[in-house]
C-alpha cells in the first residue's frame, strides 16, 4: 500500500461523485459523503416545493437542522439543477464555515477538460487560502495514487461479482461502499482489505438465484437490496454513483496533476447528468452481458428530473433485449416499502420462471 | 400540424391586414417561422430561442425551429387540452414529474407532429429537462444532439470554454448548410440584435410609466418566444411597432386603468387561465415581466464569439440566483411595483429550488408577494378556483 497522506481532522463534505476527494486528502483533510439523514421531514416545506429531488430535500433538510455543524466546509457542484440551487441555499440559510461550487462541464472534450482543470484550480487555490495549507503538485500525486488504490480494491470486489455462485451479497457491497463514503479514509482500508481476504462463502451449487443488476439511484439505506435479496434473488451489481461507477476510471498521472484528475472525473463512465444515453445504454447492456445478469432493477429518487428521463428509455431499451425491468422509484429513506416490495417479489418470480423457460 | 399553424396565422394575418401590431407582426413572424421549418428548402435547425445566442444561427440560412414554443402555440394547449398531447409520452413511461414542456414535446414528437431537423441544438440553461429532450428528439431522428454547456460562473475560463463550443458549432452550421460562415454576416446580425436591444430597452423605459403604456404579459411572451429573433430583421420591427403602439397610446391617453402594478416573474403560463382576467377585474397591471429583462451589455460586433459567450453566461437563469434578485429588486424600484407575483411551475426544479432566497429578498423590501403554484402547460396541474381564491385574498392584501 503507497504511504498513505496525513489526515488532519478537518472535514470537508461533499455530495455528487464528480467532486474529486483527491483535492480534499492533498489539502490534508478527511472526505465525507454528504447524505440525507432525517427520517422525517419538520422544516423543509416552509423552505421548498414539494415536488423537489427528495435527496436534496433531506441534505437540506438535515442541514436546517443542524446535524452538519462539524464540517469545516461543503463542495458542492453543479450535478443538477436543484443541487447547483441548493449550493445557494445552503451558503444562506445553513452557513457552513465555507461552501464551494464545482462546475463540471457537460462537454466531454478537450475544451471541457481544460475548463474543469480551471475549476479544480479554483477549488485548489480556494481550499489553500481558506486552510492554510499547501496543495503542492507531490500532494496532487500521492492523493491521485490513494484514491487509485481504494478504487482498485472496491473494483476487484465488484470483478469477484461475475462469479457464479455469488462471492458477496449486494446489500453487503453497497454497505460497504456507503461506509466508504462516510468513514476517514484510513479507517476504509483494513476494512476493504478484510472483505477481500476472507474466505468467499460457496453457495450450494444448482440454487443459484435469479442474478440482478440495480441502476439508477438507490439511496444510502440497504433496503432496496435487502428487499430483493429477502425475495430470493441476488444483487450482483449496482451501477449507480455509490457503486461500479464511482469507482471505474483510474487517475493516470501525467505532468499537470490537476489536469490528469480533471480528466479521470469527465471521462469516468457518465451518469445520467450528462448528455449520450445511447452510450449509457451500450454500458448497461455490456455489463448484462459481462456479469451474466438475469434482470434490472432501475430505481430513482423521486423528482430527479434525470432518473425520470433515463428510466423511459431504458425500459424498452431492456424489453427490446428480453430483460426483464422494473423501475421503482424511491424517497431517498425508502418508506415506501411494502407497496415496493410486492412489486419487487413479482419481479423475482418473473424472472425466475424466465430464467427457467430459457 | 401544419394546418393548425397555417390556420392561426390565417387570423392573425387578417389582424395586421386591419391593423399592424407588434404583437401580432411578432405571432405572424414566429409561425410563419414555425411553417418553413416543415418546407425541405432550408435546413432546420432545432433550438431553445430563449436560452441560446441566436445572433449565430442568423448568420446562416437555416430555420431555426424552438420545440417548445412551437408546441405551446398549438391551440390544444392554449385552450386547456394540451394533456392530450402529453400522453403520448407517458405512455411511454415519461413521468409526470417531468415538466409539462418536455412531456408536451415528447408527445408530439411520437404522435409526428414535429418536422424533421437537419441539427439539434439546446443548450444547459435554464433547464436540464431541455436538453434531456433534446436527446431524445435527435434520437428519434437518428441524429446528434448537440449542447451548448454553460456553467454558472462568470470568469475568463468560463468565456473561452463557451465561445469554444460556439465556434465548434458554427462548423456544424456549415456543415448542414454547405456555407462558410461569413463574418460580415455574423457582424450584421450583432449590430442588428444591438439595435433590438436599444429599442427594448427604450419599451422598458416606457413601462416605467404610470399607468403602464404597454402589457407585462405581452412583455413576458415576447421576451421567450421572441429571444429566436435576437439576430434577425423582425426583432428591430416588432419593437418598431411596440413604440408607435405605446406612443399613441401615451398621447391619446388609451391605457388601461391601473390600481396596482405588479411585477411578474418567472414566466407566464402558455395554458389558458382565469389568472389575467382576476387580475384585471382588480385593476391590477402587470407592468413588467422577469423574462423581459435586457440582462446583457452592447454586443461587440469585433468579438462576436466571446460577446455572445457573455450573453449566454449572464442569462440570469444561469449562475446565482443572487443575480435574479439583483435584477427584480431593482425594477421593485424602478417600475413602483405595489406587488409581486412568483408563478410557480409543478417540476421546474432550478426555478423553485432559487424561490425561497428571492422571496426573502423581495420581503425584505417590503413588497407583497404571491406565490401561485400552477404549471405551464398542463391543465391537470391548474386550479382557477384555488387561483381565484389566491389572487382575490392577494388583492385584499394589496388593497392593505
Ligand atoms: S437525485 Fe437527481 S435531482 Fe436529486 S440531487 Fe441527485 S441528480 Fe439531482
Ligand atoms: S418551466 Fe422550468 S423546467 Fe420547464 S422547460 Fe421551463 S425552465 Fe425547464
Amino acid at each position: 500500500m503507497n504511504e498513505q497522506l496525513t489526515i488532519a481532522p478537518r472535514r470537508i463534505g461533499w455530495f455528487c461523485s464528480y467532486v474529486p476527494e483527491e483535492i480534499i486528502l492533498a489539502a490534508g483533510c478527511e472526505p465525507v459523503r454528504l447524505e440525507g439523514r432525517v427520517e422525517r421531514f419538520q422544516e423543509i416545506d416552509s423552505y421548498l416545493h414539494a415536488n423537489l429531488c427528495f435527496t436534496i430535500r433531506n441534505i437540506f433538510e438535515s442541514g436546517l437542522r443542524k446535524q452538519y455543524d462539524d464540517l469545516d466546509a461543503v463542495i458542492f457542484a453543479n450535478s443538477c439543477d436543484g443541487m447547483r440551487r441548493l449550493y445557494e441555499l445552503w451558503s444562506h440559510y445553513i452557513q457552513t464555515p465555507a461552501a464551494y461550487f464545482l462546475e463540471i462541464p457537460k462537454n466531454r472534450d478537450e475544451n471541457g477538460i481544460s475548463f474543469f482543470s480551471s475549476q479544480l484550480l479554483n477549488l485548489k487555490n480556494q481550499l489553500e487560502e481558506d486552510f492554510a495549507v499547501s496543495i503542492t503538485a507531490e500532494r496532487l500525486v500521492q492523493a491521485g495514487l490513494q484514491m487509485n488504490e481504494r478504487r482498485g480494491k472496491m473494483l476487484e470486489l465488484f470483478e469477484r461479482q461475475k462469479a457464479s455462485p455469488l462471492p458477496y451479497k449486494g446489500s453487503e457491497l453497497h454497505t460497504l461502499a456507503i461506509q466508504e463514503g462516510r468513514l476517514p479514509k484510513r479507517d476504509m482500508y483494513p476494512e476493504i482489505q478484510s472483505v477481500l481476504e476472507k474466505p468467499v462463502p460457496v453457495q450450494p451449487v444448482g440454487k443459484a438465484a435469479p442474478r440482478l443488476l440495480v441502476s439508477g439511484n438507490e439511496g444510502t439505506t440497504p433496503t432496496l437490496f435487502r428487499l430483493i435479496e429477502n425475495s430470493n434473488a441476488d444483487v450482483v451489481l449496482f451501477d449507480t454513483c455509490r457503486g461500479l461507477n464511482h469507482y471505474t476510471g483510474m487517475v493516470s498521472m501525467g505532468n499537470d496533476p490537476i489536469q490528469s484528475i480533471a480528466r479521470r472525473y469527465l471521462f469516468k463512465p457518465a451518469c445520467a447528468r450528462m448528455p449520450g444515453s445511447a452510450q449509457r445504454m451500450e454500458r448497461l447492456a455490456a455489463l448484462i452481458d459481462e456479469y451474466a445478469i438475469d434482470g434490472v432493477v432501475y430505481s430513482g429518487v423521486q423528482f430527479c428530473d434525470y432518473t425520470l428521463f433515463e428510466s423511459a428509455l431504458i425500459e424498452p431499451f431492456l424489453k427490446a433485449r428480453s430483460l426483464p425491468v422494473l423501475v421503482v422509484e424511491n424517497d431517498y429513506i425508502w418508506s415506501n416499502t411494502e407497496q415496493i416490495r410486492t412489486r419487487i417479489e413479482a419481479f423475482v418470480e418473473m424472472t425466475q420462471n424466465k430464467r427457467r423457460t430459457a | 400540424m401544419q394546418e393548425r399553424y397555417q390556420m392561426m396565422l390565417e387570423m392573425i394575418q387578417a389582424r395586421l391586414l386591419e391593423k399592424k401590431r407588434g404583437m401580432d407582426f411578432f405571432i405572424d413572424a414566429l409561425f410563419r417561422n414555425i411553417l418553413r421549418a416543415y418546407d425541405p428548402e432550408l435546413p432546420t435547425v432545432y433550438v431553445s430561442g430563449y436560452a441560446f445566442p441566436m445572433e449565430l444561427l442568423w448568420a446562416f440560412d437555416v430555420t431555426p425551429f424552438d420545440f417548445e414554443i412551437a408546441c405551446n402555440n398549438l391551440p390544444e394547449v392554449m385552450t386547456g387540452n394540451g394533456s392530450g398531447l402529453m400522453l403520448e409520452s407517458e405512455k411511454r413511461g415519461y413521468s409526470r414529474n417531468i415538466c409539462s414542456f418536455d412531456r408536451l414535446i415528447i408527445g408530439c414528437l411520437h404522435q409526428g407532429i414535429l418536422p424533421k431537423g437537419d441539427l439539434f441544438l439546446t443548450s444547459s440553461y435554464y433547464c436540464h429537462g431541455k436538453a434531456k429532450t433534446n436527446e431524445v428528439v435527435a434520437a428519434h431522428y437518428g441524429m446528434e444532439s448537440v449542447l451548448l454547456d454553460v456553467p454558472n460562473e462568470i470568469s475568463p475560463a468560463a468565456i473561452t470554454y463557451v465561445a469554444t463550443q460556439l465556434r465548434n458549432i458554427a462548423a456544424k452550421l456549415e456543415a448542414v448548410t454547405g456555407t462558410k460562415l461569413d463574418p460580415a454576416r455574423l457582424k450584421e446580425s450583432i449590430h442588428r440584435s444591438n439595435q433590438a436591444r436599444a429599442s427594448l430597452l427604450t419599451i422598458c423605459d416606457w413601462m416605467k410609466r404610470r399607468p403602464c403604456p404597454w402589457n407585462g404579459v405581452e412583455a413576458c411572451l415576447l421576451g421567450l418566444g421572441g429571444a429566436l429573433f435576437w439576430g434577425s430583421p423582425v426583432r428591430i420591427e416588432i419593437h418598431r411597432l411596440l413604440l408607435t403602439q405605446i406612443l399613441e397610446r401615451v398621447e391619446k391617453g388609451k391605457t388601461i386603468p391601473e390600481d396596482y402594478r405588479i411585477l411578474w416573474f418567472p414566466w407566464v403560463p402558455v395554458q389558458n387561465t382565469n389568472i389575467f382576467k382576476i387580475l384585471k377585474e382588480n385593476c391590477a397591471n402587470v407592468v413588467m415581466a422577469e423574462a423581459s429583462f435586457v440582462f446583457w451589455p452592447e454586443l461587440d460586433e469585433n468579438r462576436p464569439f466571446e460577446s455572445l459567450a457573455m450573453k449566454a453566461l449572464l442569462d440570469p437563469h444561469v449562475g446565482k440566483a443572487e443575480r435574479r434578485i439583483q435584477n427584480l429588486v431593482q425594477s421593485i424600484d424602478d417600475y413602483q411595483i405595489d406587488g409581486a407575483i412568483h408563478f410557480s411551475t409543478t417540476s421546474c426544479y432550478h426555478e423553485n429550488t432559487a424561490f425561497p432566497i428571492i422571496r426573502d429578498a423581495i420581503k425584505k423590501k417590503g413588497v407583497p408577494l404571491l406565490n401561485l403554484s400552477g404549471d405551464m402547460s398542463d391543465e391537470r396541474n391548474y386550479s382557477a378556483a384555488e387561483t381565484n381564491i389566491r389572487i382575490s385574498a392577494f388583492m385584499e392584501l394589496l388593497a392593505g
